[in-house]
């Protein structure tokens, strides 16, 4: 696997701005993506207020005086990092990042640290500094990698995340973020994708009558079924975008027969809150806590996605009731459960071409769900073969952390944060690359084009729906059809 | 020079050591209350234990992850740290002199290994020093003492190897001596306030940083009144 640095072609691609230059200037700001208006003035003292802020009522205070006492900076998170490793740009070590808030957070927030900085008159804040987070910050994919191999043990992905929570506190996050998350906070649709009920509803029951059609079975989405086993929240631009994800979910929940539904109140696993703010994390999350209790469900299931799987495991306990918040599954972990226990029946040729797993970070990094998707794969596709290196070792598909969303860097995505990636999946040669996460997805379709790999980008549950084998009770006869009237 | 290594042997190396181990004790200290105090406030109170441990140990003991990255530097270090930590703890000479203090002693390395480890820490010392130079992304990174510290850490042992082993005269024997326990004394006093206090602090690291993903509950209405911007639209 290469594992060189872009050329010079490349890079001059992947860092065009596609930003006006007034409006760089009217912001006082340099950054590739792009951001609503917000107040320039006295940048540093507005960040100093928001960090002491954080600190005042959340628990990264002990992170961080821990994380400035025992860096050894060894420079082997360097040898992990994808996008250091493409841009050899040493503002790309994670160490390096990582110190531009930790040397904040020395000089502004610790005794030795305020006395030394009074004593020599320095350290102070700048603009330049903060200009500097605002760029390093969204350059990392916070995939967490370079956390597996630091010795120290130093969560490099936590300090990128309270970086941008605070960054986001002074009016700088990504507008395609907070765009997003306006609309699913305080828009009529109350979803990241602005899809309205009736459009959803239209979308699901055509989707059944594709399925009827397609393997001659009544698959149904249920809607607002109270009292349902496990309440459903896939990344919602599923609706729009992934339609054979849902197909082979509904599939598999017809094949078992255990109950689910979606809520029509509230039917979005996007938490954006997880890329820049601690305080949308929360807010979004309790949407899903009040549409599951509104439902009477029992179980939280998230779909084929990294981030909302891991914003809904970890934050629905903190936010919503610790040890009585509801439980949280992901579908992987579901749908490999029923296939253990007999209830789901897949061909054992189901997919014959040559197939390829790729582990979203958010489910793979500490090891919660890896052996799962594997192991579904190789019972209906003969030809699977194994990315290098996989689970939690895994490369980032190169837009994590939110930057998938900008489409205004997709050059720097897929040119430097998924050159490794590309590279990988080259090296398999695969027909189908798996990719269980909506964002995972949207990079690695834009990766597979731009880089010009040959292989389809597709979701579990797309092969699941191609290889299942329903059982002959639930065959139903197809209804005539109505179009030979029109044909007439 | 016998009342300057009376007065080093004596009232500075016990200062010296207090200040190391009551240094060492304060940021431990430090550590594990600031982790059940963010515990305590955390909505979620699960860990993942099995993890953290595995995790903890992997790095204790990082043989399994020396060749995945910088494999000769984390080589290096490794030996380093053997050497580091079991010839000032079991050297033979050393546990006499604590025996002689506190009344009792432990097991001890064998002469030769003891010689032979001091060597290779003073080499794998100064191949740390090299590799670090030597590497672009490491020194963009690196602090003053990231350099400093593997030259000062040879000291004690390269002043120790000359008084145990070469036939040095009475007077070369007295400032290798000095040079010794003052190196050591030195040593001692910073490492609770530099990266060393790496040493008591990294068994903790994994514990602290899977607690730091467990937020208090409420932080969204905190913050907000904090920075006046209750009610304000996303």
């Amino acid at each position: 696997m290469s594992t060189g640095q872009i050329t010079a072609e490349e890079r001059q691609k992947a860092f065009v701005s596609t930003r006006k230059p007034e409006v760089i200037e009217k912001q006082k700001l340099d950054v590739r993506y792009h951001i609503e208006d917000f107040d320039i003035n006295d940048r540093p003292r507005q960040f100093l207020e928001a960090f002491a802020a954080i600190l005042k009522h959340s628990n990264y205070r002990m992170a961080l005086d821990h994380f400035i006492r025992v860096s050894a900076k060894c420079s082997r998170c360097a040898t992990t990092c994808q996008v250091y490793q493409a841009t050899g740009d040493l503002k790309d070590i994670p160490c390096y990042r990582s110190e531009l808030l930790l040397s904040v957070y020395r000089r502004h927030f610790t005794m030795g640290g305020i006395l030394r900085g009074r004593v020599t008159g320095s350290g102070y804040l700048t603009d330049e500094k903060i200009q500097e987070m605002a760029e390093s910050f969204y350059n990392c994919t916070a995939c967490r990698r370079c956390v597996n191999d630091c010795p120290s043990g130093i969560d490099h992905g936590l300090v990128t995340h309270l970086g941008r929570y605070i960054l986001s506190e002074i009016g700088i996050a990504p507008r395609a973020l907070v765009v997003s998350t306006r609309e699913q906070l305080e828009g009529t649709s109350g979803n990241t994708s602005a899809i309205p009920v009736p459009a959803l509803v239209d979308t699901l029951e055509f989707l059944s009558e594709d399925m009827l059609e397609e393997k001659s079975v009544d698959i149904k989405f249920p809607l607002d079924v109270e009292g349902a086993d496990y309440v459903f929240f896939p990344a919602v631009s599923d609706f729009l975008m992934e339609a054979e994800t849902l197909m082979g979910i509904a599939a598999v929940f017809t094949a078992t027969g255990d109950s689910w539904t979606t809520g029509t109140g509230y039917f979005d696993g996007i938490n954006y809150g997880l890329f820049y703010s601690d305080r949308i994390l929360e807010r979004v999350v309790k949407k899903i806590d009040v549409e599951t209790k509104r439902l009477k469900g029992k179980t939280v299931l998230i779909g084929e996605c990294g981030h909302a799987s891991r914003s809904a495991k970890l934050f629905l306990p903190t936010y919503c009731g610790g040890e009585d918040a509801f439980p949280v599954i992901n579908i992987m972990e579901y749908t490999h459960r029923v296939w253990k226990e007999g209830k789901l029946k897949l061909d054992p040729n189901g997919i014959t071409e040559k197939v390829t797993y790729h582990d979203p970070c958010n489910i793979a990094r500490q090891g919660w769900i890896i052996d799962e998707p594997r192991e579904l794969l190789k019972a209906f596709c003969p030809n699977f073969v194994e990315m290098t290196p996989k689970g939690e070792d895994n490369i980032c598909c190169g837009g994590g952390g939110g930057t998938v969303s900008l489409d205004e860097i997709r050059a720097y995505r897929t040119t430097i944060g998924g050159k490794l990636k590309a590279d990988q999946i080259r090296a398999t040669g695969c027909k189908y690359l798996v990719a269980p996460c909506a964002n995972c997805k949207k990079q690695l379709k834009e990766l597979v084009e731009d880089q010009e790999i040959d292989c389809e980008v597709v979701g579990l549950h797309d092969l699941i729906y191609k290889a299942i084998i329903f059982d002959d009770s639930l065959i139903v006869a197809i209804p005539e059809d109505d179009n030979s009237e029109e044909d007439k | 020079m016998d009342a300057f290594l009376d007065f080093a042997r004596g009232p500075l190396f016990r200062v010296s050591l207090a200040v190391m181990l009551l240094g060492l004790l304060r940021i431990l200290a430090l550590d594990i209350f600031g982790a059940v105090e963010a515990y305590r406030k955390a909505g979620d109170k699960t860990l993942p234990w099995r993890f953290i441990v595995r995790r903890t140990l992997m790095w204790l003991v990082p043989v399994n992850r020396v060749f995945t990255r910088r494999p000769a530097y984390s080589l290096f270090s490794i030996l380093f740290h053997v050497g580091l930590l079991l010839v000032p703890i079991f050297l033979y000479a050393h546990v006499e002199l604590w025996r002689g203090v506190i009344g009792f002693g432990w097991w001890t390395l064998p002469k030769e290994w003891a010689d032979w480890l001091t060597i290779s820490t003073i080499v794998f010392a100064l191949a740390l020093f090299v590799g670090r130079v030597g590497s672009v992304a490491s020194r963009f990174i690196s602090r003053k003492q990231d350099y400093l510290w593997p030259l000062v850490l040879v000291i004690p042992f390269v002043s120790g190897y000359i008084c145990a082993n070469l036939n040095v005269g009475p007077a070369t024997y007295q400032i290798s001596m000095l040079v010794h326990i003052l190196s050591a004394e030195v040593i001692f006093i910073l490492l609770p306030f530099t990266k060393l206090a790496h040493c008591i602090l990294t068994p903790l690291s994994q514990v602290i940083s899977n607690v730091a993903w467990k937020f208090p509950a409420g932080t969204d209405d905190d913050v907000c009144t904090t920075l006046n911007k209750k009610g304000a639209p996303v």
